[in-house]
Order: C-alpha cells, then sequence, then structure tokens
C-alpha cells in the first residue's frame, strides 16, 4: 500500500509545477511582446517571405539576364527563403545550352568564380513557359486547379514579396521572349489585385532594364516600394563580358545589387536605405531610381532582410481577455490594431464554445479580425484552471487503477 | 518496482512491434552498367529500383473517396501521391537530350531515347474522373515535380497508340478496361533543375551509394543523356519504380593524351565514399570489351568473368574508383570502317525535304542488318504542324515498288489546330537491305498567336518509332523500341511586325482622309481682300 502512495505524491508535485506554469504563461507572454515591440512598431510584421524572379529574355545573347536572374536567386536562397517560396521564371536555358563552354553552369563575372547554377536548383517556368499571361496568373493567383503548388504563389496578407524582372524594355514596358511586352499598367493592376484580394502584405519591386524606372510609375496599391535601374530615356548597361563564355555575363545595376548583398547575412541589421544610398552613378553607369511614397514604414527601418531573407517575425497572440479589452480600445480610437489578425491562443479554442467575429473599421484598408468569446475573462480563467486540474486528476486516477490492476 | 516498469516497458515494446508489422515492405536496389563503345565512349545507364511488396495502383472508382493511407520509408512519398491521386497504374517518363547513336553506341539499357520530353501512362477506365481529366492532372504533377514544360502536353499532343507502348508490367484485373495516353515534346531542354528534383526522390538523394556519381556538371556535358521515370505494377511483386540516368561519356574529348581511358572519378569528377545503408543490393557492372586488349585496374573486382565485372558497393571499404586502360594503345583512332557486326538490327533515317513552305515529302530509309526477314512495326504520332497525304505513301525496295511490304494498321487524321495524327504501320523488311519509305505532306498556316517566340526557329517534331518484332535475347525476351531522330519543320512565319504596320498604315489613313473631309465640310471659304486698311484707322487702333 506504501507504492500507490508514492505514485500519488509524485503527481501531486507535476501537477502543482503545471499550474504554476499556467499562471506565468501569461506575463511570459507580454515579456516577449516587449521584446519584439522593441523598436517601437518598426518590425515588419510579415511572418513569411516570397520571391518572384523573372528573367523575360531568350537566346544566348541575353545570357547576362538569365545570370540576373540567378545571382538574385542564390541570394534570397542563401538569406533563407526556401525553393517552395521561390518562383523562378527563365525564358532560356542558358546553363545547357549547346553554345555554353562549361555546361550546366551560369556564372555572373568575368573570372568564373561562382557559379550561380550550382547542384540544386528549381526552375519553376522556363522556356515558352515565361509569358505575360503565365507572370500575371502567378502574381494574382488565377490558375488552373491542376497546376502545382510549386508554380503557384501561394500568399497571404502577412507575405513579403520580393519581385525581381529583367530583360529588355522601354518606356512603360518590359519585352517577354522579344514576343510580347508586359505594361506598367498591367503590373499596377495585378498589385492592385493581390492587395484586394490579401495576397501581400509588403511588396519590394525590383527592376533592371533600359528605362527601368518608368515600370512603377503606375503603382497605386498600398505598401509597395519600388526601384529601378536608369531612367526614362535611359539605357541600361552590361557590366562585364567573359571572353571564354563570349557574352556579357550580367549587368551592371544588378552587379552592384549582389555586390551589396555579399555583405548581407541572416542577421544583418543593413536598411534599404543603406542599400539606396550607395547607389551612384559611377558604379551602375545610369541612374537608379527609387519610388517610396506607397510605401508606409520609414526606410532606415526596413531591413533588407526583410524582403530577402527568410527570417520570419514572431507574431505574438495575445490572450483571451487582452483581445476583448484590445477591441473596445480599437473601437473607440478607431485605429487599426498593430498586426493585420489578432487571434485568440489555439488552446482557447474548443468546439462547443460560440465565437463572435467582430471587425473593426480601422483607418486605409486595414481591417482587424477580433475573436470575442461569450464568456467573461474572469469565468474563463476559471474553466481553464478547473480543466486542467480536472485532467491532472483524472490522469493520475487513471494511471494508479492501472498500475494496480494489471501488475500484481 | 522494476517488474512494473520492465512490464510497461515489454508492452509498450510489443506494440510497437505490432504496428511495424503492419507497415508495408520496401526493397531499393541500386545499379549501374558501365560500358565502353568502340567509338571510344563510354555508356553510363543508372538505375534505382524500390519496390512497396503486394502494392496495388488504385482503382479509379475509389478516387472519390479517402485513399488509404500512404506511410513510404524508401518509396518516393511526392510521386507516389501523384500516382494514388490521379489512379495511374503505370507511367513511363522520359526527358532525354541529344541523338542516341544505335549503330555505334547499341541498344539503350531504357528504351526511352527520344529527344526531349516523352511521357505515356495506362489508366484503367471509370471512376467520377475520366482519363483525360486525370491524364491532364498527371501532366501538370509531373511538371510541378520535375520542373519540365510537361503541362504544355495538352491534347494537340495526345495520342494512344497501344500497339507500340504495350504496359511493360501487369495490368490489374479491375472491371472496367485500361487506356494508353502518350504525348511527346522534342523541344524540352533537360538540365540541373530536372536533375534536383529526380535526385531528391532516392532514399540516399546524391550523398551516398551510386547516386553520389550523378554530378550535374559532368553529365550534362555528356554527348548523351537522359532521365527516366518509370513505374509499374507486377502481379506478384508490388509496385515498382523504377528512376534511371543514363549517359555516353566521351573520355577522348577530356584527357589530353588523346587516349580513351576512363575511370569514374575522370566521367564524373567524384568517386563513390560511401554505400546506401538501404540498399538490399547495390552493384557496379562493367562491361568488358572483348576485341581489344583493356584492362580493369585499381580494386579487384566482387566477381567477374570473361563478358563483365561485378562491384558490390556494399562491401565497400574506403573510396571506389573504378578504372579501365588500354595500355596498348597511344592514342586512341576512330574506327572509320563499318563496324564488323552492327549492334542493331537495323538503322532508320527519317528527313523532311522540300524547301517549299506549302508542301513537302517526307522520306524514311530503313536498313535491316540482320540475314533474314525483319517485321517491324512503324509509328508516327505527328501534331497537326504536318498533315500527311497518306495516299501518296510509296514503299521502294532495290529501286522496285513494293507497297506490299507495307500494311497500315491504323490512321487517325489530325484535326488542325486542335488533335494529332496518328499512324501505326508494319513493315517486313526484306533481309539484308533497304527499304525506303516517301510521303508528301503538307504545312498548314499558323494563327498570328499559335507561333512560338522564336517562330523563325522552326518547330521541333516528334520522333518515329519502331519496333522490330524479332525478340531479342540479350533482352530478356522482351521486343525493344527505336526511336529516330526528331526532325525540324520550317513553317512560314508572317512578319511579325505586320499588325503594328497594319495598325499605324490604317489609322494615318482614317486621319488623312476624317481630317481633309471634316476641313472640307466645317469650314468656310470666303474672299478676304489683301488691300491694307485707311492709314487713319489703324492710328485709332493704336
Amino acid at each position: 500500500m506504501k507504492r500507490p502512495a508514492v505514485w500519488l505524491l509524485s503527481f501531486l508535485f507535476f501537477a502543482l509545477s503545471c499550474s504554476s506554469s499556467l499562471a506565468q504563461d501569461v506575463a511570459q507572454q507580454d515579456v516577449v511582446r516587449g521584446f519584439f515591440d522593441a523598436q517601437g512598431g518598426a518590425v515588419s510584421s510579415h511572418t513569411n517571405n516570397w520571391a518572384v524572379l523573372v528573367c523575360a529574355s531568350r537566346y544566348w545573347f541575353n545570357y547576362r539576364h538569365m545570370a540576373n536572374a540567378l545571382g538574385m536567386y542564390r541570394t534570397v536562397k542563401r538569406l533563407g527563403i526556401p525553393d517552395s517560396n521561390i518562383i523562378l521564371m527563365l525564358a532560356d536555358d542558358a546553363a545547357c545550352n549547346s553554345r555554353n563552354k562549361f555546361p550546366g553552369c551560369v556564372y555572373a563575372n568575368a573570372g568564373r568564380q561562382l557559379d550561380l547554377y550550382g547542384d540544386n536548383i528549381e526552375v519553376d517556368y522556363r522556356g515558352y513557359e515565361v509569358t505575360v499571361e503565365n507572370f500575371l496568373r502567378v502574381l494574382t493567383g488565377r490558375m488552373d486547379p491542376s497546376v502545382p503548388r510549386s508554380k503557384r504563389l501561394l500568399t497571404d496578407d502577412k507575405s513579403n514579396i520580393f519581385v525581381y524582372m529583367t530583360g529588355h524594355g522601354g518606356n512603360e514596358f518590359l519585352k517577354f521572349q522579344d514576343n510580347e511586352e508586359i505594361s506598367a499598367f498591367d503590373i499596377a493592376d495585378a498589385f492592385e489585385q493581390m492587395w484586394q484580394k490579401k495576397r501581400y502584405h509588403e511588396i519590394f519591386f525590383m527592376v533592371d532594364t533600359c528605362q527601368a524606372n518608368t515600370m512603377y510609375t503606375k503603382f497605386y496599391s498600398p505598401n509597395i516600394l519600388a526601384t529601378g535601374s536608369s531612367e526614362l530615356r535611359e539605357n541600361s548597361y552590361s557590366y562585364e563580358n567573359d571572353n571564354d563564355i563570349g557574352v556579357a555575363v550580367i549587368d551592371s545595376y544588378t552587379h552592384h545589387i549582389l555586390n551589396f548583398m555579399e555583405g548581407i547575412d541572416k542577421t544583418s541589421q543593413k536598411s534599404i536605405q543603406d542599400l539606396f544610398d550607395t547607389y551612384s552613378y559611377e558604379k551602375i553607369q545610369s541612374h537608379p531610381g527609387v519610388r517610396s511614397d506607397l510605401f508606409r514604414r520609414p526606410l532606415r527601418q526596413t531591413l533588407v532582410t526583410d524582403f530577402f531573407g527568410g527570417v520570419a517575425q514572431a507574431e505574438v497572440l495575445p490572450s483571451l481577455p487582452e483581445v476583448i479589452q484590445r477591441s473596445s480600445d480599437a473601437a473607440d480610437t478607431a485605429n487599426s490594431v498593430p498586426g493585420a489578425h489578432i487571434i485568440p491562443p489555439v488552446s482557447a479554442y474548443r468546439a462547443n464554445d460560440t465565437y463572435t467575429y467582430q471587425a473593426t473599421p480601422a483607418k486605409g484598408v486595414d481591417v482587424a479580425v477580433v475573436f470575442a468569446r461569450s464568456a467573461t475573462p474572469g469565468q474563463s480563467r476559471a474553466l481553464i484552471t478547473f480543466r486542467a486540474w480536472a485532467s491532472i486528476v483524472l490522469t493520475g486516477s487513471l494511471v494508479t487503477w492501472a498500475s494496480r490492476t494489471r501488475v500484481k | 518496482m522494476t517488474t512494473r516498469v520492465l512490464y510497461v516497458l515489454a508492452i509498450v515494446f510489443g506494440l510497437h512491434l505490432c504496428c511495424a508489422a503492419k507497415t508495408v515492405e520496401e526493397r531499393f536496389y541500386e545499379q549501374l552498367v558501365l560500358k565502353p563503345n568502340h567509338d571510344g565512349t563510354v555508356t553510363s545507364s543508372f538505375s534505382f529500383t524500390t519496390l512497396i511488396k503486394d502494392g496495388r495502383p488504385r482503382d479509379p472508382r475509389t478516387l472519390g473517396k479517402e485513399d488509404e493511407s500512404q506511410h513510404y520509408t524508401l518509396f518516393p512519398l511526392a510521386l507516389g501521391q501523384i500516382l494514388r491521386d490521379n489512379a495511374i497504374t503505370e507511367l513511363h517518363l522520359s526527358l532525354n537530350a541529344g541523338k542516341w547513336d544505335y549503330l555505334n553506341w547499341g541498344y539503350p539499357e531504357e528504351d526511352g531515347v527520344g529527344t526531349g520530353a516523352e511521357l505515356w501512362a495506362w489508366m484503367a477506365e471509370g471512376g467520377p474522373v475520366t482519363v483525360d481529366e486525370r491524364w491532364g492532372n498527371l501532366r501538370n504533377a509531373l511538371a510541378g515535380l520535375f520542373c519540365a514544360s510537361l503541362g504544355s502536353l495538352d491534347e494537340q499532343r495526345t495520342t494512344s497508340p497501344a500497339l507500340t507502348f504495350q504496359p511493360e508490367g501487369d495490368l490489374p484485373a479491375f472491371s472496367s478496361s485500361h487506356q494508353l495516353r502518350h504525348a511527346t515534346l522534342p523541344s524540352e531542354h533537360v538540365c540541373t533543375e530536372n536533375l534536383t528534383p529526380f535526385l531528391k526522390l532516392l532514399p540516399c538523394k546524391s550523398l551516398s551509394g551510386i547516386a553520389s556519381l550523378l554530378n550535374p556538371h559532368r553529365l550534362f556535358d555528356a554527348d548523351w543523356h537522359g532521365m527516366g521515370v518509370h513505374v509499374r505494377f507486377l502481379d506478384h511483386a508490388g509496385i515498382e519504380v523504377r528512376l534511371s540516368f543514363q549517359a555516353v561519356h566521351n573520355p577522348v574529348r577530356y584527357a589530353s593524351d588523346n587516349r580513351r581511358d576512363w575511370s569514374l572519378r575522370s566521367l564524373f569528377d567524384h568517386t563513390i565514399e560511401q554505400s546506401c545503408p538501404v540498399a538490399s543490393s547495390s552493384q557496379i557492372r562493367v562491361d568488358l570489351p572483348r576485341s581489344t586488349a583493356a584492362i580493369i585496374t585499381e580494386p579487384e573486382p566482387t566477381a567477374r568473368d570473361d563478358a563483365v565485372a561485378v562491384y558490390d558497393v556494399r562491401q565497400l571499404n574506403g573510396s571506389l574508383n573504378v578504372a579501365m586502360r588500354w595500355p596498348d594503345e597511344t592514342s586512341f583512332e576512330y574506327p572509320l570502317g563499318a563496324s564488323s557486326s552492327p549492334l542493331a538490327h537495323m538503322t532508320v533515317r527519317r528527313t523532311l525535304k522540300g524547301s517549299d513552305q506549302y508542301k513537302g515529302h517526307l522520306s524514311v530509309v530503313i536498313t535491316n542488318h540482320l540475314m533474314s526477314e525483319l517485321q517491324t512495326s512503324y509509328l508516327e504520332t505527328m501534331p497537326w504542324l504536318l498533315q500527311f497525304y497518306l495516299h501518296s505513301l510509296r514503299v521502294e525496295h532495290d529501286g522496285v515498288s513494293r507497297d506490299d511490304l507495307v500494311s497500315i494498321v491504323s490512321y487517325t487524321p489530325p484535326v488542325p489546330h486542335a488533335r494529332p495524327a496518328l499512324l501505326q504501320t508494319l513493315l517486313t523488311l526484306p533481309p539484308n537491305s533497304t527499304l525506303r519509305l516517301t510521303m508528301d505532306v503538307v504545312k498548314p498556316f499558323l494563327r498570328y498567336t499559335e507561333h512560338p517566340p522564336d517562330a523563325q526557329r522552326g518547330w521541333d517534331l516528334p520522333p518515329a518509332v519502331l519496333m522490330p518484332l524479332a525478340r531479342d535475347a540479350s533482352a530478356g525476351g522482351r521486343v525493344r523500341r527505336v526511336y529516330t531522330p526528331v526532325l525540324l519543320v520550317d513553317l512560314a512565319t508572317p512578319d511579325f511586325s505586320m499588325p503594328y504596320n497594319v495598325i499605324i498604315m490604317s489609322c494615318t489613313l482614317i486621319a488623312l482622309i476624317f481630317g481633309s473631309v471634316f476641313n472640307l465640310l466645317t469650314r468656310k471659304f470666303v474672299a478676304v481682300s489683301l488691300r491694307p486698311p485707311p492709314p487713319a484707322q489703324r492710328v485709332e487702333h493704336m
């Protein structure tokens, strides 16, 4: 009879420690939230990163455009965006082209030190599949149901998207495969559609082509930061040739960006403004432009890794009573709640509980969706504690019973 | 206390064992066959086989319902899900680049060596989803899995040539019959992005075992290379997935001293450092050339006879670098004369003649190397980009017309913009002689939007497939398929700036006509007096 007593004692101890940790939970959340909000809300509240990299040029002599896109691919992959979150569109096969003296390799510098193609690459759209239609379908998500996930941009309203385009272009257009064009209006409308469908949180649009800055002049959707390589009526030039490859290997602007990116790692605190500050005509041989009037955060506090890295921010979810408190605050001030969604902790979900959806009208387009429970805060706290205790006692008694009956 | 703990442990362990016994049994085999050819090249054929014991393909009638759970340890899940979701019984996908030289390299280990992409599948009928819908889903799913443009293998390229593409495995006895879907895309490129997902399907990836030799930089530099995925169902065994990679390397091209000596390191720039621990068998077979004095150096093979040396990679200690040398040769001399005994039963040359942009001739020249009569099937799955005048089909043997040597089994005419042609014939090849087939063809006009971005390059046409009906002892009694090289057809291309010219021209004309008519209608013509006004008035005006 002594042994069951020992069992019971140990369970009591276990249960006690459990209950104390339950109480600590809320305080812990506040600490974590305080830690992440330390920079005064300037930290991006995105939870996932995506990249759409487009090389719109066909033919071997456009090797440099393939290298541009692959250089960006290498960078975003190195900084942590997985292949599943990268849509890479290459209009031609430079690596296994019969004119390529180095099969399976694409180099972005004259010395051929760094192979961008590597051993591990996934090209989602290639060759004839790189069309204006497919690009707009990727952005807007209007696809045939049987299109596989790897070819889709499965973003949500917490996604930061980096869109990079390169090719031959002109005033407000970019050519796809020397065959068709995408206009600045098309991209602007696609982004607006994405915004309305809540397909992005922020977009960083970068384009390297002749007269590239005209490509972003038509944007009108919020949270888009755009940069381009050259002004209206200005060409964007290639950087260098490799004599063994026989063609230009990379464009000047992209070469400059990639050079900057080589100094960035996942934990880098360099801001987008730091990148823009390095722009100079002497280095790039054209006048790169920046458009930030649609972008809401200060560029000094926008990290490069917010778009290039897969460094996800932790979304600290407030506990239930707090949500209700906050929702009333939000209704008073008609301000948007920081973070687009506030969701109660998963542990509080129960099938038989009723939830009401309360949409608070917020400034801008942000809508905060708040879950409120029919039970009052005090009741729910007592209920949770009671459930915890009840389950502990039940488990303890079950184990005790099992050890007494099965083992003689 | 201890006894109780032991007791509980025993129960847990017993439960675990029970569950383990229920899981499917899987086997993984890998093999590499290296074969030096008499033209100095080396053919390497990788094959990675995974077998689900007693697995059965899904019955399409269960497609709407919940599927049985898929717990695989070695079998590639990504592929397994595609097979289950579309109820595929048998599947063959190949992605090749180059032209297979049957005369110098002999028959390949894997039959499917047609340039570009080729996909064919056997599926049972019935159930809530039609065969064609499942075929569409399969194409898209494989396109996503293998980073290839297989999504464009649409109805305009899909046929059902059941005579040539017989199932390689067994067809399960469902109540409904099975159907074949076959499509080719000869312009498809093959590169590292196709090999990356291929390697991810292997249980040891490219980290250990034979697969560690699959180095993209060397494989895609080979004279010929191709990868394949073959799924079949064997009634007595289960579901088998065979991933294959074949390449024809040219060591003479790499060598500075023009010798044809090769080793694993010289071919792949890698050696095998460790074996794949989950492989039930893992071996390298090296075909020993009979006529030349070649010796195998370095490690002693596990087993050998006159024709073949076998290395067991599982018994590996240290790194394995198989090498072959020709010590008597100072430099390799390319054999100029015809080889003493042809390595293939027959050779096929197919050409498209005529410089016209509307008409042309298709010519197929087939040489039978055997001393006996040979029956062969001849298949054309031609997109509507080239349309046959079947009545003009002529067969000539030794300058004599011999229309009796060809018999047409089936012909499905093409529908422009919708469906390809399918021509299945049977040919009789007289012994040791050459047969010539000619046929008039017509090239259609394409719509403006149907042209590819590089329209001036022309269109790649799929290879014809021949199947000599002589059973080959070396192939284990099965019949082989022989692929011809692809053709390029030059279709009439419009001036692509034409719409802009038309728009600009007509706009200018309209502006001119409208402007002058509008002027004539609205302007009032009056006589103006040019005499200056009197001086007094001028002063007043100032």
